[in-house]
């Protein structure tokens, strides 16, 4: 039976460092100590039930051993504040007024369409309608609008380019030739591979960021009066 | 969070009371079964021991097996229970050589099978 208690609490834990490193995009709205032990009770209440030849103790054992440590941790997290962020983690602040944090993107295991497609599902749909955006310890999504932010936003905003590549889909769905912004590239001095998220809209806005750099903002107009 | 403590305290007791229970239990359960194995064997090899002998061990064993049932894995239970009944039939048909192999199985499975559920490193991984 203490053979059962170690050996979950070993799991309990390879578990949890196993979900940390995987970044906010493995949770939602839980911690990622609770996903966890939602992953482990069910199929530990599961097996003794469905395989006779185990004893009902060890399941119970197990289901008890792993509330104990839900205890302990939640004591912790509540607790311990430097505990705290090495089991929940902490806020990750992708969006900043200088645009897109690439680094924290990528330490969450996330690229800029995982970030639009979050904007776009809080109402955001412009990168540059907001100051602040983030990924709460839980995996969910935050974000602080600029003030007036809604009357920029009268166009949808289509990713042109994304790290460097030419997104085909959204070029096609522009009606827009790959040319037209390699020309505005080469009018702004950067180079295509350097660039972390180019996106246009329908009213010729052009939301520009190489890596490393602040966004900029360009208005244009596009061949033959083409808008969406 | 007092209630939170305590019922954290009261589990974690509990589990560890249980365990160290357990211990014990298999432990004393499985000492007794081998040595009244152990006493078969001696008899056998002497060439005294017969189908009664064989049937107070086994029946022994079967009072054991339903209380062991609530700790351990039937499947090892098991393992005793089919050498077991194997060399009871042995001595009641006068295979002496055969029953006393399967005798020195039973009794080295109740040697180790406690210490397979201690917590070690070899046991743990």
């Amino acid at each position: 039976m203490a053979l059962i208690m170690v050996r979950t609490a070993i799991i309990f834990l390879v578990l949890l460092v196993i979900m940390r490193l995987m970044g906010k995009r493995q949770i939602g709205e839980m911690q990622p100590f609770e996903l966890v032990i939602t992953l482990l009770i069910s199929e530990l209440a599961c097996i003794p039930m469905a395989d006779a030849s185990v004893p009902l103790l060890y399941g119970v054992v197990s289901v008890v051993t792993i509330f104990v440590l839900h205890e302990l941790v939640t004591l912790i997290d509540l607790k311990g504040k430097p505990f705290k962020a090495l089991l929940s983690g902490k806020p990750s602040v992708v969006v900043n007024k200088s645009g897109i944090d690439a680094y924290e993107l990528k330490r969450n295991r996330l690229d800029v369409s995982d970030l639009i497609e979050s904007l776009r599902a809080a109402g955001y749909f412009s990168l540059d309608s907001i100051d602040y955006a983030l990924y709460e310890a839980n995996g969910t999504f935050s974000a602080l609008p600029k003030q007036g932010y809604e009357s920029g936003q009268n166009s949808l905003p289509l990713v042109i380019l994304s790290s460097g590549k030419f997104d085909g889909k959204n070029l096609k769905f522009s009606g827009l030739k790959q040319s037209f912004f390699e020309e505005l590239l080469r009018r702004e001095g950067v180079r295509q591979r350097d660039v972390l998220v180019l996106t246009a809209d329908g009213a010729g806005k052009i939301y520009l960021q190489e890596n490393g750099k602040k966004y900029r903002t360009l208005q244009t107009a596009y061949p033959g009066g083409r808008s969406w | 969070m007092v209630k939170s403590l305590l019922s954290m305290l009261l589990a974690g007791l509990l589990l560890l009371g249980a365990a160290v229970f357990e211990g014990l239990f298999v432990r004393t359960q499985f000492e007794a079964f081998g040595e009244e194995v152990s006493a078969l064997i001696q008899k056998a090899e002497e060439g005294t021991a017969n189908e009664t002998d064989a049937e107070a061990v086994f029946s022994a064993w079967e009072q054991r097996r339903d209380r062991l049932h609530i700790w351990l894995p039937h499947g090892d239970i098991a393992r005793i229970d089919d050498y077991l009944s194997e060399s009871v039939r042995c001595l009641k048909e006068g295979e002496r050589e055969r029953a006393l192999a399967k005798l020195e199985i039973v009794l080295r499975i109740s040697k180790t099978l406690p210490s397979t559920y201690l917590v070690s490193l070899p046991n743990l991984f």
